[in-house]
C-alpha cells in the first residue's frame, strides 16, 4: 500500500469530472481518507489547544485544590455553589453585560461614521488611514497603562489638561472609584476596538458597487435615504462580523481593566473575566467554575446574537 | 570530580542514603527557591544566595546547591505550579508557610535544624512558626511597624508633638489640611497590596485583631467594626487621607511620603532609606491607638521551610540550614535594612553602631504581635482581606467585615 504513489489532485479531479469513474475500492489508501490527511494537523492543533484546555477547565471546576496547589480530591458541585453565593457575583455579571453592550455599541456606531469618512476621497486620506491603525498596533496593555498614568491624580496629563480647560475644579482620582473608573475604561476599550471595526466596515463599504448608488441617485433618493436603504443593508455581513468579533473580544477583555484598576476597589470594577482571575488567588476550583460560566456565557451570547440577526438567512 | 567527592564522603561517613540511584537524583543537590528582596541588579538576592552557595559547596564537598530567586509578585504562583507538578523545591524562602503544613508537605523544624541553631532563633519568631504547637516555619527576616512623620510638615501645621491617640491624630491631620502643609495629611493605604497590614495596625489600637485568644477568627468583632467606623467618619469623610483609600497601595503611600507629600503614615524600616533619598526630614513614633500608643505593634516575618519531597536527603538540607542560619545572616539583614531573627545577629546589629536608625524598630520588636501565621487558613483569609478589606472605609464596615468573617469561617470549616 505504501509503495503506491498517492493520487494526484489532478487524478481525483478527473474522477470528479466523471470521465473515468473508477471503483472506490481501487483507490489508494490515503485517497480513501479524503481531505483528512490535509486537515489532520489543523484538527490535532485544535484538539490540543482548544478542546483539551476546555476539558481540563471543566475537570478543574469540580476539584478541591488547596491554596498551596495540592489537589485534595473531588469537590462535586461545591465550587459552583460557592461561586453563586459570592455576594458580589450578581453585580459582577450585571457590570459584565453593561460593559460589553456599551463598549460594543459605541464602537459600532463610531466605526460606522469613521468608515464612511475614510471611504470619501480627501487629501491626506492615506495618512489618516494609517494613523487609525496606531491604537490597534500598540499593545492593549501599554495603551491601558498609558491611560492609567495620564489619569493619575497628581502627575496625570489628562488631569492637568482638564484643570487648565476649566472642566474640573480640582484634580480627581478618576480610577479610584467605580463611578468614574467605568466610563474611562469603557472609553479606552472603545479606543482600542475602533481600528479593527472601522477597517472591517470600510472593507464592506468598498464592496458596494457604484452602480447601485448611481441608480438610487437617478431615482432621486436623498443621502439619508441612500444610507438607510442601500448602504446599511449591503453592509450587513461586514457589520455582523464586526459585532460578533467585538462581542467576544470585549467580553473577554482583561488587560484594560487589570492594568487600570485591577478590578478594584473590592470587585467594584470587575467583569466576570477579572473576577475569575481574582478568585484564583484564593480558590482555583472556584475560579475554574467561573471560567466555565464565562465560557458558556460567550457561547450563549454569540448563539443568541446569530439567532436574532438571522445569520443564515442573509441571502 | 563531584562524583568522586561524593563517593569519598559516603565512604568516610558510612552513610546509607548514598545510593545515588533514587528516582529524584542523587540526593546531594539541594534546590532552593527564594524571594528577591532587591530592587536593582546590584542588590538582587541572587548575589547573596550565590555567595552562600559557593561557601557551602566549598565547605561541604559533594553537595550542590541549585539556587532559584523569584520576584515577590511571581514566587507564590511559581511555587504553586511546582507543587502541582510534583516538583517541590527542598527549601523555600517566602512570605508564608502554614498553607503547606495543611497539605503535609513540610518537615518539622527540628528535623532539619540542629538544636543549637534553633536555640539561636528569637523565641517570639520561632513561636510564630508553629502550627498546633509544632514548629514548621523557620523565620528568615523580620520587621516591625512604627509611625513615620514628616517633621517639616508637622512644624508648618503647628503640631508640636506627634500624635499618641486617634483623636490627636485626627486633630493633627486637620491642622495639616487647614495649613495646606501636605497634600495627604495621613496616608491610609488600604489597596490590595497590603490591606491586611494597615488593617491590623488600626485594629490593634482598639484592642481588636484578627483572632480571639482561642485562635478563632473575629474579623467582624464589635471593636474591629468600631475601628473602621472611626476611620470612615473621622479620616476618610473629612478628606484627611486619600480620596479612595481602598484603591491606594502602600507603595504609592511610601513614594508620596518620600516625595514630601504626606504628613504621617505607618511604615516599616525600608521607608527609612526612601525618606533619606527623598531628603525628607522624618521622625518615628509608636503607632497611635484609640486611648494611647500601641503597646505591641505589628510584627512581620518572612519564612524558610523545608519540603519533604524535594529530592535532596534530609541530612543535606539540615547541613545547609545550619550553615545558613549563622553569622552569615547578618549580611542579608544589612543588605536590605531588615531585622534579624537570630539572637546573635540582633545583638550584633544593636551594638555595632551601624544601625542607629533601626533602634525604634528593635525596641518594639520583642512585644510585637503577628498575623495568625500558624493558622493553616491564614493565607486564604489574608488574600480575601487584600481583595475587599479596604471597602470597609467606603461601604458599611459591618457588612464588609461580616462578609470577610463568613469567608474565613468557610475556609476554616473546609480545612477540617
Amino acid at each position: 500500500m505504501s509503495l503506491k504513489a498517492p493520487p494526484s489532485p489532478a487524478g481525483s479531479g478527473r474522477g470528479r469530472s466523471g470521465r473515468a469513474p473508477r471503483p472506490v475500492s481501487r483507490r489508494g489508501g490515503i485517497a480513501r481518507l479524503g481531505p483528512l490527511p490535509w486537515i489532520a494537523p489543523v484538527i490535532l492543533l485544535i484538539l490540543a489547544v482548544v478542546v483539551w484546555p476546555v476539558i481540563e477547565l471543566i475537570r478543574t471546576s469540580f476539584l478541591n485544590i488547596s491554596i498551596a496547589g495540592k489537589v485534595r480530591g473531588s469537590a462535586g458541585t461545591d465550587k459552583f455553589k460557592k461561586l453563586f453565593e459570592e455576594s458580589d457575583f450578581g453585580a459582577v455579571l450585571l457590570w459584565t453585560v453593561v460593559w460589553t453592550l456599551v463598549v460594543v455599541s459605541v464602537t459600532m456606531l463610531l466605526s460606522l461614521a469613521l468608515a464612511q469618512l475614510f471611504n470619501q476621497k480627501f487629501p491626506g486620506r492615506r495618512v489618516t488611514r494609517w494613523a487609525l491603525i496606531a491604537p490597534w498596533a500598540a499593545s492593549v496593555l501599554m495603551t491601558a497603562i498609558g491611560f492609567k498614568w495620564m489619569l493619575n491624580q497628581t502627575a496625570g496629563v489628562l488631569n492637568t489638561l482638564m484643570l487648565d480647560l476649566g472642566l474640573i475644579d480640582s484634580s480627581k482620582d478618576w480610577l479610584g472609584r467605580p463611578e468614574t473608573a467605568w466610563p474611562w475604561m469603557m472609553a479606552v476599550a472603545v479606543f482600542v476596538s475602533l481600528p479593527f471595526t472601522t477597517y472591517t466596515l470600510l472593507a464592506g463599504l468598498q464592496t458596494i458597487p457604484q452602480e447601485v448608488y448611481e441608480a438610487s441617485r437617478i431615482d432621486g433618493a436623498g443621502s439619508w435615504q441612500t444610507y438607510r436603504h442601500i448602504t446599511l443593508p449591503m453592509l450587513r455581513s461586514a457589520f455582523l462580523v464586526g459585532v460578533v468579533i467585538n462581542l467576544i473580544n470585549v467580553f473577554n477583555s482583561f488587560p484594560i481593566i487589570w492594568a487600570m484598576t485591577q478590578g478594584g476597589p473590592g470587585y467594584d470594577t470587575s467583569t466576570s473575566m477579572v473576577f475569575m482571575y481574582k478568585l484564583k488567588e484564593t480558590d482555583i476550583g472556584e475560579s475554574a467554575a467561573m471560567s466555565v460560566v464565562n465560557f458558556l456565557l460567550v457561547v450563549v451570547l454569540v448563539l443568541i446574537f446569530l439567532k436574532v440577526s438571522r445569520w443564515n438567512e442573509e441571502d | 570530580m563531584v562524583a568522586t567527592g561524593a563517593a569519598t564522603l559516603c565512604m568516610a561517613l558510612g552513610l546509607t542514603a548514598c545510593g545515588g540511584d533514587s528516582d529524584s537524583g542523587d540526593g546531594k543537590t539541594i534546590k532552593l527557591v527564594a524571594a528577591d528582596y532587591g530592587d536593582k541588579a546590584s542588590n538582587a538576592s541572587k548575589v547573596y544566595w550565590n555567595q552562600v552557595k559557593k561557601e557551602f559547596e566549598k565547605a561541604n564537598k559533594g553537595y550542590k546547591v541549585d539556587v532559584q530567586v523569584i520576584n515577590w509578585n511571581e514566587i507564590d504562583k511559581s511555587v504553586k505550579n511546582m507543587i502541582q507538578a510534583g516538583n517541590e523545591p527542598d527549601l523555600l524562602q517566602t512570605g508564608g508557610y502554614a498553607d503547606k503544613v495543611a497539605d503535609d508537605l513540610l518537615y518539622k523544624a527540628d528535623e532539619v535544624m540542629s538544636a543549637k541553631t534553633r536555640e539561636n532563633l528569637i523565641p517570639t519568631f520561632a513561636k510564630a512558626g508553629e502550627v498546633d504547637g509544632t514548629q514548621y516555619g523557620i523565620p528568615w527576616v523580620s520587621s516591625s511597624r512604627v509611625m513615620f512623620y514628616n517633621k517639616d510638615v508637622l512644624k508648618k501645621a503647628g503640631v508640636k508633638t506627634p500624635p499618641k491617640t486617634w483623636d490627636e491624630l485626627a486633630a493633627a491631620a486637620k491642622k495639616i489640611k487647614a495649613k495646606k502643609a501636605a497634600e495627604t495629611p495621613y496616608a491610609l493605604p488600604l489597596g490590595p497590596e497590603e490591606t491586611q497590614g494597615e488593617t491590623m495596625m488600626w485594629e490593634l489600637g482598639n484592642g481588636g485583631g484578627y483572632t480571639d485568644a482561642g485562635g478563632k477568627y473575629t474579623l467582624d468583632s464589635a471593636r474591629n467594626v468600631e475601628t473602621f467606623e472611626w476611620l470612615k467618619s473621622e479620616l476618610v469623610k473629612p478628606g484627611l487621607t486619600y480620596a479612595n483609600p481602598a484603591s491606594t497601595d502602600r507603595k504609592t503611600a511610601f513614594a508620596d511620603f518620600a516625595a514630601g507629600k504626606v504628613g504621617m503614615l505607618n511604615g516599616h524600616p525600608s521607608l527609612i532609606q526612601m525618606a533619606k533619598e527623598g531628603k525628607v526630614d522624618y521622625g518615628v513614633a509608636p503607632i497611635p491607638g484609640k486611648e494611647g500608643p500601641l503597646k505591641s505593634t505589628l510584627g512581620v516575618a518572612d519564612w524558610m521551610m523545608a519540603f519533604k519531597d524535594g529530592g535532596a536527603e534530609k541530612e543535606g538540607v539540615k547541613k545547609f540550614l545550619d550553615f545558613t542560619y549563622s553569622k552569615k545572616m547578618l549580611a542579608f539583614d544589612e543588605m536590605y535594612n531588615l531585622m534579624p531573627v537570630t539572637q546573635d545577629a540582633l545583638q550584633t546589629m544593636q551594638t555595632n553602631g551601624r544601625h542607629k536608625d533601626l533602634e525604634p524598630f528593635f525596641e518594639v520588636l520583642p512585644s510585637a504581635k503577628f498575623y495568625p501565621l500558624g493558622d493553616t487558613t491564614w493565607d486564604v483569609v489574608s488574600a480575601e482581606i487584600k481583595k475587599t478589606g479596604g471597602k470597609a472605609v467606603v461601604d458599611d464596615p459591618k457588612q464588609v467585615l461580616g462578609d470577610l468573617q463568613k469567608k474565613a469561617e468557610t475556609a476554616a470549616a473546609e480545612a477540617k
